[in-house]
């Protein structure tokens, strides 16, 4: 069977660690030929600095757990190098923040944590496997999905006009991305949450994630729910 | 630092407007920095946002000025702005910075209460602003960079805020996102 993979971003998980929904992704795990991948970026990010802070270090601990489970996995289980997702970061970063411009300056929108997971996602793509990423926050999902969008609201929000170079942009378009809201999706629809109280428990689990930074809008989530009905 | 006149017209103000106890004018002069802040990434900008917001959260709250070492603490505010602002007109951007880090540190002179709450508005004031600039458009992880700040207090702020809600961020109907999602796990 073809293998697939998900490429998550630190955000996705953070939504889910923050409402104590990691275990989904184990049951996700178990039950879908899917693997589970993020970068030593994001990993630095989820756990590594987490486990400094009192505050998020049950956090780390638990997503580490995953890691220690096998349930989310490092690039070198499918022989991708950190120093091939560095060399291909370095790409990425220099292509996103050298898309936008506002005052004769451009802006650097993303880091090396969200370009990684693009990084990752090129390579899995030159190499023909079957990808998607996992990505919570806006800004990235914009850049590849919309950036006429961004454009539009960076200068919106800046009161300036802002120049977009289409061109450095084609490396993110074609990008599948899903966000923690789809992955609690599909957990319900294959009953492995654990609750049951029908549609009250989506509503339940997509807000939560919403209100731990998901970017889903309140519009969205009704869509969600109502396409259950059909 | 970028756009100097605009700092140095932020901080006069903050300075009038912190002794005359005008919460309203210091909120508002917190967010003029924002936009330099969010096209240059600049540090500076940053920092005088951070501070001018923490202190209009301290001048609001009437009991802080109860505690005995408040007066010390004002005076020390106060001092750190003028410093500031005399860096600004020279172009030191060392003493800038030196000047921002002293009111931080007067800080840390305090004790007690009046310190674990002062501490509190600062970090708060961190994160008020870094979901400002990540509304703007900047990323989460840049925007927690800039500030400092943990990804998991980021996203736990924004996620209250109305952000998602913008019509813009919406980049793909709901349907095809999820066909994407099923297709993945079918």
């Amino acid at each position: 069977m073809e293998q697939k993979i998900l490429v998550f971003d630190s955000s996705t998980i953070i939504s889910l660690s923050l409402n104590s929904l990691l275990y989904i992704l184990e049951r996700l795990h178990e039950k879908h030929n899917i693997r589970f991948i993020i970068t030593e970026e994001v990993k630095y990010e989820i756990v590594e600095k987490p486990l400094q802070i009192k505050r998020f270090e049950l956090e780390a601990l638990m997503i580490q757990e995953l890691l220690d489970k096998g349930v989310i996995e490092l690039p070198a289980v499918i022989q991708i190098s950190s120093k091939e997702i560095k060399e291909k970061t370095f790409e990425i970063l220099k292509a996103a923040n050298r898309s936008f411009m506002a005052r004769g300056e451009w802006i650097k929108l993303l880091s090396a944590g969200e370009g990684s997971c693009f990084a990752l996602g090129g390579i899995l793509r030159e190499k023909g496997i079957d990808y998607a990423l996992a990505i919570d926050e806006r800004t990235a999902r914009m850049l590849s999905e919309k950036p006429e969008n961004l454009q539009k609201l960076l200068g919106k929000k800046l009161h300036t006009p802002v120049k977009m170079q289409r061109g450095n942009l084609d490396i993110f378009s074609d990008t599948r991305i899903i966000r923690s809201a789809e992955l609690c999706y599909i957990a319900y629809k294959d009953n492995l949450i654990g609750i049951s109280d029908g549609i009250r428990l989506i509503d339940a689990m997509l807000y939560a994630v919403k209100y731990k930074g998901c970017a889903i809008s309140t519009q969205e989530i009704e869509e969600v729910k109502k396409s259950l009905h059909n | 630092m970028q756009e100097k006149e605009n700092l140095l017209d932020i901080l006069t103000q903050t300075r009038q407007a912190m002794l005359k106890k005008d919460v309203f004018l210091l909120n508002q002069l917190s967010n003029r920095t924002l936009h330099t802040a969010s096209i240059y990434n600049d540090s500076d900008n940053i920092a005088v946002a951070v501070i001018v917001y923490a202190l209009s959260k301290i001048v609001e709250r009437e009991k802080y000025t109860s505690y005995k070492e408040w007066p010390n603490f004002f005076k020390e505010c106060i001092k750190g702005i003028d410093s500031s602002i005399e860096a600004i007109k020279n172009d030191d951007t060392e003493r800038l910075i030196s000047s921002i880090t002293g009111i931080r540190k007067a800080i840390e002179r305090l004790s007690g209460h009046l310190r674990e709450y002062i501490e509190d508005v600062f970090r708060k004031a961190s994160i008020n602003k870094a979901s400002r600039i990540y509304e703007h458009g900047i990323s989460l992880q840049q925007t927690s960079e800039l500030l400092g700040i943990t990804l998991f207090e980021l996203a736990e702020y924004t996620g209250k805020t109305g952000i998602a809600d913008v019509d813009l961020s919406i980049t793909k109907p709901v349907k095809n996102r999820i066909k994407d999602a099923e297709e993945l796990f079918e």
